[in-house]
């Protein structure tokens, strides 16, 4: 596998040593004293029969308990391609970007106007995906509201499979929904074994803030925990809302809410692919609306991220996504804020890359311009190589003062190693005149409309298609 | 007639080594200077500024090739003078005083050489004294000025008038570039033309001189 995906510089750290502790001693108190609201009598019986102090459906964690099942955390979750071929290795330090799901409004890159999604976006989003260089992995990003919604989740997965090769972290609707859509993926890959052993997929799920894991995500995270599949366990504390309003309270009540699930998949199954990570976001108290670009959003991320390491588990982070209503200059400007952040803090599963309007909207806008950000981000976080041939100390010797190196051979065995963009322009103002003045939203748009037109994914297998078709529509009742 | 395109071909490479001896190979051969100039070093450099031009080449490869043009160019010059053959056009060109950053003017001049104009290059830091001289010295053609301070571009102004004043203006097309620099500006001081780039510079002369 590439190196590109490696942060070979520092990495950023927002917890100072002691913090860290801190937080993680005082999520055990958490998990101790208070516990948490368990939904699904199944998974209360396993932590009761794990050593958990169980009262109802209140689970408290002795420590020394959660303390063991971090001991087993998998340092590295492999993903594979549609094929099985290794694509994403998610661990210390590897960064991977993909969009985000579930949005209900797309905006149209042919209209340029904001509308409810189609599945025909989806397949759409899956082919751009499937497109761009820096883009690992696809989310559905919309919710197709032309397809019978009990199961729109299996269309969604069928969308995706369909328009693209690479790695699907997908979201299902309740445990019936997700055994289809897991019988989908093991169809696809040949069987339940082959798809243990080269998982294309992972599962997104959550806990419902404050401190509870409702019914149906447990359900799903523990059939992903038996089938040894990789699932995203991932909260939505809203700081102030469904959290403590400061990012300390806030990013111990969402630690908790992950590691309670943590404990009740490695329960299930020592080892268990568990991806931990999610969102400590504030509220926008003017607005009552939920930020996905706030400074304290894109800090806690960064504090979660220092967690995942402390833990040795993979992160679940965050790119690309803003508050704008429209893609504009806030929106290509706190997208980049965010990719550059959760590269420098080195995520690995970073998500949500195209989300607009607090994540209610996808922009294909957003994503194409991301997908060159990503690239410069990539350049800055593969650091300065230094040694004889870099530091030409020879060289500088030879051009002297006042010379140049524009003639060296130097300069041309080496000027490639430059990161070129795609969209960003680096042109002359008198050029860019004669060009149309075109800014980079239009450029954006057109881009998107050349891959929609031009790029063909890989199709699956015709008898395969069939299969997943009919599996899909004998759920369609 | 296979070694022209060959010579042409060692240039989109960019490789200086190769071009003398490929060039008096051809000399040998009976081919003479005009069409060694034509149809092998100026061929090859015509690729070069076409692939430029798409994309799908940069500046330090067009930057070498146009160093094995000129590598070749040395050896045919000679000839070239007694046979009569003119070159393209002559350039004068220089920083002007004050300014000491010469990278953009020094790339502009590379690349006029590359397409077979002689260039005069005074450096950086050039009076105007200096820069009339020259151009009535050298006969040339083409005066071109380079600034990158907002400080020192106003020198070009004084040097198009005293070019004025000792006659000269007629004579000789003046252009100008720099970070600074636009197109209004050149009109202001009366220049003939502006670049925005070194490439497009190339692309002013060639108009200019055909007018």
């Amino acid at each position: 596998m590439e190196n590109k995906y490696r942060l070979n510089i520092p990495r950023l750290n927002v917890l100072a040593r002691d913090q860290l502790e801190q937080i993680h001693l005082s999520t055990l108190e958490v998990l101790r004293r208070t516990g948490v609201a368990v939904k699904e009598p199944k998974a209360v019986e396993i932590l009761k029969k794990g050593g958990c102090y169980v009262k109802a459906e209140r689970v408290r964690f002795p420590s020394n308990l959660v303390e063991r099942a971090l001991r087993n955390t998998p340092p590295r979750i492999g993903m594979c391609d549609r094929s099985g071929q290794p694509a994403m290795f998610l661990e210390e330090n590897n960064v991977y970007f993909g969009t985000g799901s579930d949005t209900p409004n797309v905006v149209d890159p042919y209209t340029g106007k904001r509308r409810t999604s189609v599945l025909k976006d989806i397949e759409n989003v899956s082919r751009v995906v499937d497109f761009l260089d820096e883009i690992s992995f696809v989310m559905c990003s919309g919710i197709a509201s032309d397809v019978n919604p009990k199961i729109s989740d299996v269309y969604h997965f069928e969308a995706m499979v369909n328009h693209t090769e690479k790695p699907i972290v997908f979201t299902a609707w309740n445990l019936e929904n997700l055994k289809t859509i897991i019988s989908l993926a093991e169809a696809v890959a040949g069987g339940e074994e082959k798809l243990k052993n080269s998982p294309f997929v992972a599962l997104y799920t959550e806990p419902i803030s404050p401190l509870t894991l409702a019914e149906e995500s447990t359900q799903k995270l523990m059939f992903m925990a038996e089938k040894s599949l990789p699932v995203v366990f991932t909260p939505a504390v809203i700081t102030g809302a469904t959290g403590p309003v400061t990012l300390a309270g806030g990013l111990i009540q969402g630690n908790a809410e992950i590691l309670a699930g943590y404990v009740l998949a490695n329960l299930i199954n020592e080892g268990a692919p568990f991806i931990y990570g999610g969102g400590v976001t504030s509220m926008d108290m003017a607005t009552s609306t939920l930020c996905y670009a706030s400074a304290e959003f894109m800090l806690a991320t960064s504090a979660l991220t220092d967690l995942a390491r402390y833990y040795r588990l993979p992160m679940f982070s965050f790119a690309g996504c803003s508050d704008s209503n429209t893609y504009d200059q806030q929106a290509s400007l706190e997208g980049a804020l965010w990719t550059l952040l959760s590269s420098l803090n080195g995520g690995n599963l970073v998500h949500d890359v195209g989300y607009i309007n607090n994540g209610l909207t996808t922009s294909f806008e957003q994503l194409v311009v991301s997908n060159d950000v990503i690239g410069l981000v990539r350049r800055i976080c593969s650091g300065i190589e230094v040694n004889e041939e870099t530091m030409t100390l020879d060289l500088i010797d030879e051009i002297g003062p006042g010379g140049e190196y524009l003639t060296s051979d130097h300069t041309l065995r080496h000027f490639k190693e430059n990161w070129y963009p795609e969209l960003i322009s680096r042109v002359p103002y008198d050029r860019w005149e004669k060009e149309d003045k075109k800014d980079l939203g239009t450029k954006a748009r057109d881009r998107a409309k050349y891959i929609l037109e031009n790029h063909t994914p890989q199709p699956l297998e015709k008898k395969l298609k069939a299969e997943l078709r009919k599996i899909a529509e004998s759920r369609d009742r | 007639m296979e070694i022209l395109e060959e010579i042409a071909a060692e240039i989109e490479k960019g490789d200086p080594a190769s071009v003398p001896a490929l060039t008096e190979k051809a000399l040998s051969q009976d081919i003479s200077a005009q069409d060694i100039l034509n149809k092998g070093l100026v061929a090859g450099m015509d690729t070069i500024s076409e692939r430029f031009k798409k994309g799908e080449i940069f500046i330090p490869e067009v930057l070498i090739a146009a160093k094995a043009m000129k590598a070749g160019m040395e050896i045919i010059k000679p000839l070239l003078a007694e046979s009569k053959v003119e070159a393209k056009g002559k350039v004068v060109i220089g920083t002007v005083k004050g300014d000491l950053h010469d990278i953009g003017k020094n790339i502009v001049a590379m690349l006029l050489e590359g397409s077979g104009y002689e260039v005069i290059d005074l450096g950086n830091d050039v009076p105007k004294e200096k820069f009339l001289e020259q151009v009535e010295k050298e006969r040339a053609n083409v005066l071109g000025m380079s600034a990158l301070l907002t400080t020192t571009m106003t020198y070009m102004r004084e040097v198009i008038e005293s070019l004025e004043k000792a006659g000269l203006k007629q004579k000789v097309k003046v252009i100008i570039g720099g970070a600074p620099l636009t197109y209004s500006f050149a009109e202001q001081i009366k220049a003939d033309g502006y670049a925005p780039d070194a490439a497009s510079a190339v692309d002013l002369v060639k108009d200019l001189l055909n007018q």
